[in-house]
């Protein structure tokens, strides 16, 4: 196999598997911010395989397409970013299945299993603060905030 | 290379067994490595399989991170690669292009992961995926799928002889694509034949940019500048939803 065609072979087969792997990411991350990630890269694993075309015949067409490619994915990046600020001023989080009502309406709801902490993670803390000044004299009923934050 | 595909169903989205999900990966890329034909020169075939290990392994490790800020960094290791790889491949613009531009990206990603993200990765949304062993399936079907293709078209090529397909001389690649002042001549073909698809995307860009500022502009100008804390009941879901037990995810330790 000639150098050249090994070189093509190669570079599409990396195009391929960041393709796949950003396909992955897409379709199994719920985090709205790691999905963006995760279409970039299938972007570009696509322009890595055009530019080894580029490269194979010749030509800069396949360069020219990568330009435009990431001409677009500039304009994807502002639009979508923009609408995860919008998204997550509506629900405080970036979690995708909060938006599950959009679904068809003959698909059942996804659920979230129970989980819990797993092993080795510790529990969130928060920093301990001094007191200060006197405590202020409440009916315990009353407390909605906690006493210690 | 199918079978490959079954070995990397492992380690997306669970916390158990991800080290054993990331021993699979890694046997499977060495295996899918060592079916790619060698490049002519072992300089070039070095320098390829650092890089392509590189890309494919921050690749992997951006979408299989739970820190939405690890991914953030994971992936601008894959842009690098990315761009030595086009540097190998001599499109020296392009590389630099993709450094410059989205550099700019990852920044702005990552203050959006700053602001935005539970730091510590612990909600539930960012430890349980979607559907993670049917995503995998699917995305390694694919990889599958093209590199036998690929690999397939590229063995019979010897035996459909030299005539069909032309490969390029390395004089001929030397005034092409290959040559000395390339960002010249790749300049006079972005500005000669695509100069009509370069003025689109320049008002496609505008168009964008617009787009953005519109979609948070009308947001603020609904909602105020209020801002929805996670426990606050949604107000406007259908019946049906509210029916059911809240589908919401629950970060563990709600803020305050």
């Amino acid at each position: 196999m000639p150098a050249e065609i090994a070189l093509l072979n190669n570079y599409l087969i990396v195009g391929a598997v960041l393709f796949g792997i950003g396909l992955i990411g897409f379709l199994s991350r719920r985090n709205m911010i790691v999905m963006f990630l995760a279409a970039e890269m299938m972007l570009q694993g696509v322009s890595l395989s055009l530019v080894a075309w580029s490269r194979f015949h010749n030509d800069f067409g396949g360069q020219m397409l990568v330009i435009f490619i990431i001409a677009i994915a500039a304009c994807e990046a502002a639009v979508v970013l923009a609408l995860v600020i919008t998204l997550f001023q509506r629900r405080g989080q970036l979690d995708v299945a909060d938006w599950q009502t959009l679904r068809e309406s003959d698909q059942p709801p996804f659920q979230d299993k129970p989980l819990s902490q797993t092993p080795g993670e510790q529990p969130e803390s928060w920093p301990r603060l001094t007191p200060a000044g006197i405590a202020p004299d409440v009916p315990p009923e009353k407390i909605d905030y906690r006493p210690k934050v | 290379m199918a079978a490959l595909g079954m070995w990397l169903l492992l380690p997306r989205g669970g916390a158990r067994g991800r080290s054993v999900g990331a021993v699979l990966a890694v046997m499977a890329l060495g295996l899918g490595a060592s079916r790619m034909p060698r490049l002519g020169d072992w300089v070039g075939q070095s320098v390829f399989s650092i890089l392509a290990v590189v890309t494919v392994i921050a690749a992997a490790a951006t979408v299989s991170f739970r820190k939405p800020v690890y991914c953030a960094i994971w992936f601008g290791l894959t842009l690098l690669g990315v761009a030595g790889l086009f540097l190998l491949i001599g499109a020296q613009f392009l590389a630099v292009a993709t450094i410059v531009v989205y550099a700019g990206a990852i920044l702005v990603t990552f203050l959006f992961v700053l602001m935005l993200a539970n730091q510590e990765g612990n909600t539930i949304y960012d430890r349980v995926s979607w559907e993670a062993i049917l995503s995998a399936a699917a995305g390694m079907v694919i990889v599958g799928v093209l590199s036998l293709t690929i690999g397939s078209v590229f063995s019979t090529l010897p035996a459909m002889d030299a005539r069909q397909i032309s490969v390029s001389s390395p004089e001929q690649l030397a005034q092409g694509v290959l040559s000395p002042n390339h960002v010249a001549s790749f300049g006079m073909e972005l500005f000669g034949r695509h100069l009509i698809a370069i003025e689109v995307a320049g008002v496609l860009l505008l168009a964008a940019l617009v787009g953005a500022a519109a979609i948070v502009a009308h947001n603020q100008r609904v909602q105020g500048l209020g801002f929805r804390i996670q426990d606050s009941s949604p107000t406007s879901l259908p019946k049906s939803e509210s029916q059911t037990p809240n589908p919401k995810s629950q970060v563990l330790n709600p803020e305050p």
